[in-house]
């Protein structure tokens, strides 16, 4: 019970988290190239969104040091961390497309099983 | 005061900053473009050589990128571990960058020269990045661009084969990356830093509170790094990758690329994890069997290969496991000898490739069956091959030997003597293979039957460098050694 109450607190983990896994499993199981880069995605957002969530402080203010104030602050790190991943992350994306593009244009084709499948007939 | 206080940043620099350059110099001025590669790639070299006379004089010191100390600032550290490293990643991808001037005219459109020029430099300065940062996530930032540029030197020979390996190792690789930032998530969550000595000192007080983040971290880190590395259940995209790829790209991701990223596992585990904690759950246990089924199976498969570069990309599988072998037994004399077999495989895997690259170049044969008295008309090229299995296989003379040695030696210190069976079975599984294609190259009577092109000088120099080099290290290995055993020091 204690359990269930402490992953209802810390619900945005537990999303993340389940957004890992959705993506790592589709990125390994799906034959679609296409579908394979999307769920590539799916998981390196929930890496972010974890990263976001673990600088996040309830009632936090934007991190704007004002004069003699004494509010809470959000921790702008992971923030600015996250913004550099998703820079890598759109390299990565647009690599991977224009290899599936290159890849269509030699089997004409998206999905890895046919693929197989014309390579086994030669 | 002078510029070679900044030596660290500025070996990446000017790599980054040429690999920027040479698109646009082989353009304009075509000529220019591959001795500017070489030249930086010198450059590199000489000022990393000049970072090891520093840590000798003056012990480890650290540079902090833009003057900002951690934990504000990126922090490159500069020991004789790390120098290790660089200065092994820079020698060696000069060395192949010779040969690779030659080779790659007729693997390549000549069009693309220059943007694999700008990949190369891009992988080169990635490596030695990883090797000398000190932050979590300059880390990450730096693996992905490796993981790009590894890709991109595969994929740029756009045939179909380089475009599935390459695809099917960037979906693998973004696997690992995403693992492994998720891991920095859960240390960063507990640590709330991201500098590895500043985390290393955290964590003991964060193990007691939240010890589960430690250990998915822990496992985290190890399919992060195996599968970059090509730890055994995880190398399914390497064979593909290495065989498939343009022969200098081969020989810069067997040599290099899967190199760099064991260092980067031991980092993790040695300096950023405390030993506690690699004490209290069997991590070590983990790498020490998933290397132990590497180095066998990897050979295995290595043996059924009818191609001669898929052969030896599978034994490449077989050997980082001897690396992740010295790391997994925790012990100075066995991590010694699994860093000797970083540099010495490195070297011989290179040459290898090297060796398979003028193969194909020359005859364009890539069957093992037709190599049948290949030692007749290439015999400089077979001499190089049989001196690089002699290492593998670990004869005495060769480098392969100490580092097995050294392993096996460690073994026995810490009272597991299973791995040095596995270390000797694995060297005779290592025989099976290599020594056929040495016998049916030089003792077979008949002639050689296929066109023979001759092979251009620029490639057979790197190859004489590579045969004395391994014999080098082989007689002399005391320097290394000793510089290892100091390096290794702060660890144990």
């Amino acid at each position: 019970m204690e359990m269930l109450i402490r992953i209802l607190h810390n619900y945005y983990y537990m999303v993340a988290i389940l957004l890992f896994v959705i993506g790592m499993h589709t990125m390994l199981t799906h034959s679609n190239l296409i579908k394979k880069v999307i769920a590539m995605n799916i998981m390196d957002t929930s890496v972010f969104l974890l990263f976001v969530a673990i600088g996040y402080t309830y009632g936090g203010a934007a991190p704007i040091v004002a004069e003699n104030s004494e509010i809470l602050y959000v921790n702008p790190l992971p923030g600015s961390l996250m913004l550099t991943g998703i820079v890598v992350a759109v390299s990565i994306t647009a690599y991977a497309l224009s290899l599936v593009v290159k890849i269509y244009r030699f089997y004409g084709t998206v999905d890895y099983d046919e693929i197989c499948l014309i390579r086994s007939q030669e | 005061m002078g510029l070679e206080q900044h030596f660290p940043a500025l070996i990446i620099a000017i790599l980054f900053g040429i690999a920027f350059l040479s698109p646009l110099l082989f353009r304009w001025a075509r000529k220019l473009s591959a001795p500017v590669l070489i030249t930086t790639l010198a450059m590199a070299t000489m000022m990393a050589v000049y970072l090891l006379v520093l840590v000798y004089q003056g012990g480890e010191f650290s540079y902090y990128m833009g003057g900002w100390p951690p934990p504000w600032g990126v922090e490159f550290k500069i020991n004789l571990l790390r120098v290790y490293m660089l200065l092994i990643v820079l020698a060696i991808s000069l060395w192949i960058m010779v040969y690779a001037l030659k080779d790659l005219e007729h693997e390549l459109k000549q069009e693309l020269m220059g943007w694999y020029y700008s990949l190369y430099a891009l992988l080169v300065g990635s490596m030695a990045g990883i090797a000398l940062t000190n932050d979590l996530f300059n880390l990450f930032v730096l693996m992905e661009i490796c993981a790009i540029s590894a890709c991109a030197i595969i994929s740029i020979k756009e045939d179909r084969a380089c475009l599935e390996a390459s695809f099917k190792y960037l979906i693998l690789s973004a696997m690992g990356t995403g693992c492994f930032l998720l891991g920095v998530a859960m240390l960063y969550m507990v640590t709330g830093q991201l500098n590895y000595d500043l985390v290393n000192e955290a964590l003991p007080a964060a193990i007691e509170l939240y010890p589960n983040n430690m250990f998915a971290a822990a496992a985290l880190f190890i399919v992060a790094f195996g599968t970059k590395a090509a730890l055994f259940p995880l190398h399914v995209w390497l064979p593909d990758a290495h065989a498939s790829a343009p022969s200098p790209s081969s020989a810069m991701l067997s040599g290099l690329v899967i190199k760099i990223y064991a260092f980067a596992l031991f980092i993790m585990f040695y300096q950023v994890f405390p030993r506690p904690l690699l004490e209290s759950i069997p991590i070590n246990e983990i790498v020490l069997w998933l290397s132990a089924m590497g180095i066998m199976f990897g050979s295995i498969f290595a043996m059924v290969q009818v191609d001669l570069k898929k052969m030896l990309a599978y034994s490449s599988i077989g050997q980082i496991g001897y690396v992740f072998l010295g790391i997994g037994l925790d012990d100075t004399i066995a991590v010694t000898g699994g860093f000797y077999h970083l540099l010495v495989h490195a070297i011989m895997k290179s040459m290898l490739f090297m060796t398979a690259g003028v193969i194909i170049y020359s005859t364009g044969i890539r069957q093992i069956k037709q190599l049948g008295g290949i030692g007749q008309v290439l015999p400089i090229t077979m001499i190089a091959f049989t001196i690089g299995s002699a290492s593998m296989i670990g004869l005495p003379g060769t480098g392969g030997l100490i580092s097995k040695w050294y392993l096996a030696l460690g073994a026995l210190e810490i009272g597991r003597p299973i791995f040095v069976v596995i270390i000797l079975a694995s060297s005779l599984l290592n025989a099976v293979y290599y020594m056929p294609i040495i016998v049916n190259a030089f003792m077979q009577q008949e002639e050689f039957e296929h066109e023979v092109k001759p092979v251009p000088r620029q490639m057979l120099i790197p190859l004489f460098v590579g045969m004395a080099a391994i014999i080098f290290f082989g007689v002399f290995s005391r320097p290394v050694i000793s510089l290892l055993e100091n390096a290794l020091q702060i660890f144990f």
